[in-house]
């Protein structure tokens, strides 16, 4: 994690939104069902209880997709990063987690570290993370074995890396979108927003 | 106690009292000798402090009397308290033995208790060996009566056998009586059976000799139908060589007509070859003529042409006539022409270089034009300097006006402190006060000197607004200038061009406002596109890890579903073997064994197994025993008694003899449905009138007339 003091540096908040995303997605996993509650155990962090995954497969998928991540927010390449849910049966997109990522770019390595207040950036991760939780009430029940898919939206001219391969956006036929909070370090600010299959057109 | 806390409480109030009495009375004494007037104040003074003191020794003895009453109910309270624990711990000791009590009087309760449930399960017992002995009784009892109806039954029995006994023996008499009367009969029988025999022997010689004579007729029979065969075949020839006859007669005239053919055939050959050369001569001419029509076409629209040209070239040759130039040949019109086209040039040349001169002084015009607006400009900056010197110095003016009157002030104050100082010693403060003045002055000093620098400040601003403006001013000027230039140039097309421009102006500003609103609509459509996940794929590309849980996820599903889809083929496999398996038993135990590695075979399976083959065959065996039981009983019969009997249809019995002449020839049985046998008429019934009658009608014995049907058939054989 950063230090105490009270600047931001581009690595540093690459840093966070890279564990924002990491714990994000875990509590996504669990709060939808797509592995079951058992396999995850739960941990503090951002003064609040998530849950995170113990199965190694998944743990080892994530922890390569956050560290290329981790990566192309340092480098400011990437737009957005999206968790899409698929029905294994139908093979619908049933769910789409949008993060729009803006990163300024005036930010290199070598200027100097920025004013926001860490505590700050964590309020507003909480706030986000308590969001994702709370969509439970609206969203509809996935009653049918899904898998998950993460998807990042990068520039035209980036170097493809190794295990990595150009998809579809994977958008959902006739879906409703909801907004969420959103968050910023002085570097890099992440708006969320789910879209969702619409139950009736079903 | 209390009475001696009382006292002392007592003694030292009155001590106090008597140390204050006399603490008042020392500062009287000085009192005393300073003033003789403050007599009756300081005895005023002395009744107040004993009025004080007595309200003290008042209040401290209240204090003591509520003390000792807190004391003594604090006394009684503790002799309640203790006369309470004693109650207390008494009827705690009450309790304890009404507690012990109960316990004895629940124990003695239980122990009754059970004692009368022992009883109780006694008397069951007991109630229960009653109701079995009384069963006992009770089956002993029909036993005993089963008996005496089993002897009644058996007595009756006997009696009834005895009296069947006695009918059987006068049945036996009965019998032996019927048989002796039979035998004689039969004796009767047989002596007129010889005479039959006998009789039967005469008419089978007859019959023989009949059949003789009847087969040498056949033999005659069959030589005439030869004969008469011979004879038709003989006619048919004769008829043939009639038709022979008739066709030779015809021959010579054939030769001839077939000669004329032949010469018809060559004539019509050679007119056909002619025919041909025809066709093609017609074909020939035909294209001729059509292109003899189409050149005529052609010849009369030259002859037009031709005509149209000429007047063409009467008009050219007259133009030389109408213009007057001498033109008599088309040489000459060129070069006219040519005259005409460098006149054009030259003009345009001069065209060209007057329009640039023209350009180059309103250029000219343009530039004096900004180097006035320039000059001016500066004659006002300079006129707005000259303002602004006067107006600083008409301020410093004032400012000395204000600093002489100042230091006038300033000097009339010093002279009225100097005036004052002499009298008084005040010269510290008064210093301080001079000094304080003094930089109130100096605040005030600089704080004029502020105002007057923000007012400097803002007539600076206003002389340079006021610059900008007149020069703003200038340029409108002018442009209006140059607009009435331009005006006074073209009158007639500014004012058209003016409408034409606000119509443009007008059709921009409502296609702005179209494509603003279109602009708005695509923004909002883009960004719900954006929020749907969609991206330009000119500047961005989407990406995901290979291996994701997705594709994972995919392919197990495909694995699982492919295994689930070979296991269900092979289960069904099994299914249908099984069926096989069981329908055939007998050579299929390799196909069983082939197939039950695939299966564990349970042990029930296979006993069912081995059962149903030992059923099935003896089954078999079972129907080929019959079978051959039944054949050899058939044959036996036939043998016997000289009948093929045959089940033709339910209920009809085909009887066929042995020695029956032909094949076809049968009798015919129905079972009728009371279960009697009736005849059913057939070609060879048919011959067996008589016997029938006899036997049938007659005697009513079926087999009677089996029995003479085989004899007048065997009879009929044998002589043959």
């Amino acid at each position: 994690m950063t230090s105490t003091l009270n600047g931001i540096t581009l690595k540093g908040s690459a840093e966070l939104v890279a564990n924002f995303f990491s714990f994000g997605i875990n509590s996504i996993l669990y709060q939808r069902g797509i592995y079951p509650p058992e396999t995850f155990s739960r941990i503090t962090h951002y003064d609040m209880n998530l849950q995170l995954t113990t199965d190694p497969k998944l743990k080892n998928y994530l922890t390569k997709v956050v560290s290329q991540l981790k990566e192309w927010l340092f480098e400011c390449t990437v737009q957005k990063f999206v968790l899409v849910i698929t029905c294994l049966e139908t093979n619908e997109v049933l769910e789409r987690w949008q993060f729009d990522i803006d990163c300024d770019k005036s930010a290199k390595e070598s200027s100097a570290p920025r004013e926001k207040s860490i505590k700050i950036i964590q309020d507003e991760i909480r706030s986000v993370m308590r969001q994702i939780t709370a969509t439970v009430t609206f969203l509809p029940l996935l009653e049918t074995p899904c898998a998950f898919d993460l998807l990042v939206y990068t520039d035209k001219d980036l170097l493809v890396p190794d295990k990595w391969e150009a998809s579809g956006p994977q958008i959902i036929d006739q879906s409703e979108e909801v907004r969420l909070r959103s968050f910023a370090t002085s570097i890099h600010k992440v708006n969320s927003m789910v879209a969702y299959k619409r139950t009736d057109s079903v | 106690m209390m009475d001696l806390e009382d006292d002392t409480s007592v003694l030292t109030t009155l001590k106090s009292f008597n140390s204050f009495i006399s603490h008042t009375e020392a500062p009287q004494r000085l009192s005393e000798g300073s003033a003789g007037s403050g007599n009756l104040h300081s005895q005023y003074k002395r009744s107040m402090e004993l009025l004080e003191a007595g309200e003290r020794v008042h209040s401290n003895n209240r204090y003591l009397q509520l003390d000792g009453e807190k004391k003594q109910m604090e006394l009684s309270h503790k002799r309640a308290r203790y006369e309470l624990e004693k109650v207390a711990s008494d009827s705690a000791r009450d309790l304890e033995h009404e507690v012990d009590r109960n316990q004895d009087l629940l124990g003695r309760l239980k122990k009754f208790q059970e004692r009368e449930t022992e009883a109780a399960k006694n008397l069951s017992e007991q109630v229960e060996a009653n109701r079995a002995l009384r069963k006992n009784m009770e089956g002993l009892n029909r036993k005993l009566e089963e008996r005496d109806t089993r002897l009644n039954t058996a007595n009756q029995t006997i009696s009834y056998l005895k009296d069947e006994i006695r009918e059987l023996t006068q049945r036996i008499q009965n019998q032996d009586s019927t048989t002796s009367s039979q035998t004689l009969e039969n004796q009767e029988l047989q002596e007129q059976l010889d005479l039959q025999r006998r009789k039967y022997q005469e008419v089978s010689q007859l019959c023989q000799s009949l059949q003789a004579a009847q087969s040498s007729c056949s033999e005659h029979i069959v030589k005439i139908k030869e004969l008469e065969r011979r004879l038709a075949l003989q006619e048919q020839d004769i008829a043939i060589v009639k038709t022979v006859k008739s066709a030779v007669a015809k021959v010579p005239d054939l030769e001839k007509d077939l000669k004329r053919l032949r010469e018809d055939n060559a004539f019509l050959r050679e007119s056909r070859e002619n025919c041909s050369l025809l066709k093609e001569e017609v074909e020939g001419l035909r294209r001729k003529l059509e292109r003899m029509e189409k050149k005529k076409e052609e010849l009369v629209n030259i002859e037009l042409e031709k005509e149209r040209l000429a007047e063409k070239l009467k008009a050219w040759e007259n133009l030389g006539q109408s213009t007057g130039l001498n033109i008599r040949k088309p040489e000459d019109l060129s070069r006219e022409v040519i005259h005409i086209q460098q006149r054009e040039i030259a003009l345009k040349e001069q065209n060209y270089t007057l329009s640039s001169r023209v350009r180059s002084a309103e250029r000219s015009q343009n530039e004096h034009r900004a180097e006035l607006c320039l000059q001016r400009s500066k004659t006002l900056e300079e006129q707005k300097k000259r303002e602004t010197q006067d107006s600083l110095v008409r301020r410093l003016q004032k400012r000395v006006l204000l600093l002489t009157k100042e230091r006038d002030g300033m000097r009339a104050i010093l002279e009225s402190y100097d005036s004052e100082l002499a009298p008084t010693e005040y010269t510290p403060q008064l210093n301080r006060r001079l000094r304080e003045a003094e930089d109130i002055l100096q605040k005030t000093q600089s704080h004029n000197v502020e105002m007057e620098a923000q007012l400097t400040k803002a007539q600076e601003e206003t002389g340079t607004l006021k610059l900008q403006l007149q020069t703003v001013e200038l340029e409108l000027e002018s442009l209006k200038k140059h607009q009435a230039s331009a005006a006074d140039s073209n009158t007639s097309g500014t004012k058209e061009e003016l409408s034409i421009l606000r119509q443009k102006i007008e059709d921009l500003e409502s296609e702005r406002q179209r494509l603003e609103e279109q602009n708005n609509i695509l923004e909002m459509r883009l960004e719900r596109h954006m929020l749907q996940g969609d991206y330009d794929p000119i500047k961005t590309r989407v990406l995901h890890f290979k291996m994701n849980p997705t594709t994972i996820a995919k392919q197990q599903r495909q694995q699982d579903i492919d295994a689930l889809r070979e296991e269900v083929t092979r289960l069904s496999e099994l299914v249908r073997s099984q069926k096989e398996g069981g329908a055939m038993v007998q050579g299929d135990s390799s196909i069983n064994a082939s197939l039950s590695p695939s299966l564990p075979p349970s042990k029930e399976v296979v006993d069912l197994r081995k059962q149903m083959e030992i059923l099935e065959l003896r089954n078999q065996r079972l129907k080929e025993v019959f079978q051959s039981k039944i054949q050899e009983f058939r044959t036996v019969c036939y043998v016997l008694t000289g009948y093929q009997i045959d089940i033709t249809t339910e209920n009809q019995y085909r009887l066929t003899s042995v020695y029956v002449e032909h094949m076809d020839d049968s009798l015919l049985f129905k079972k009728g449905s009371n279960g009697s046998m009736q005849l059913m008429e057939t070609v060879f019934s048919k011959t067996l009138g008589e016997m029938m009658a006899l036997h049938l009608h007659h005697q009513k014995s079926i087999p009677a007339f089996l029995s003479a049907v085989t004899l007048d058939l065997f009879s009929r054989q044998t002589i043959i």
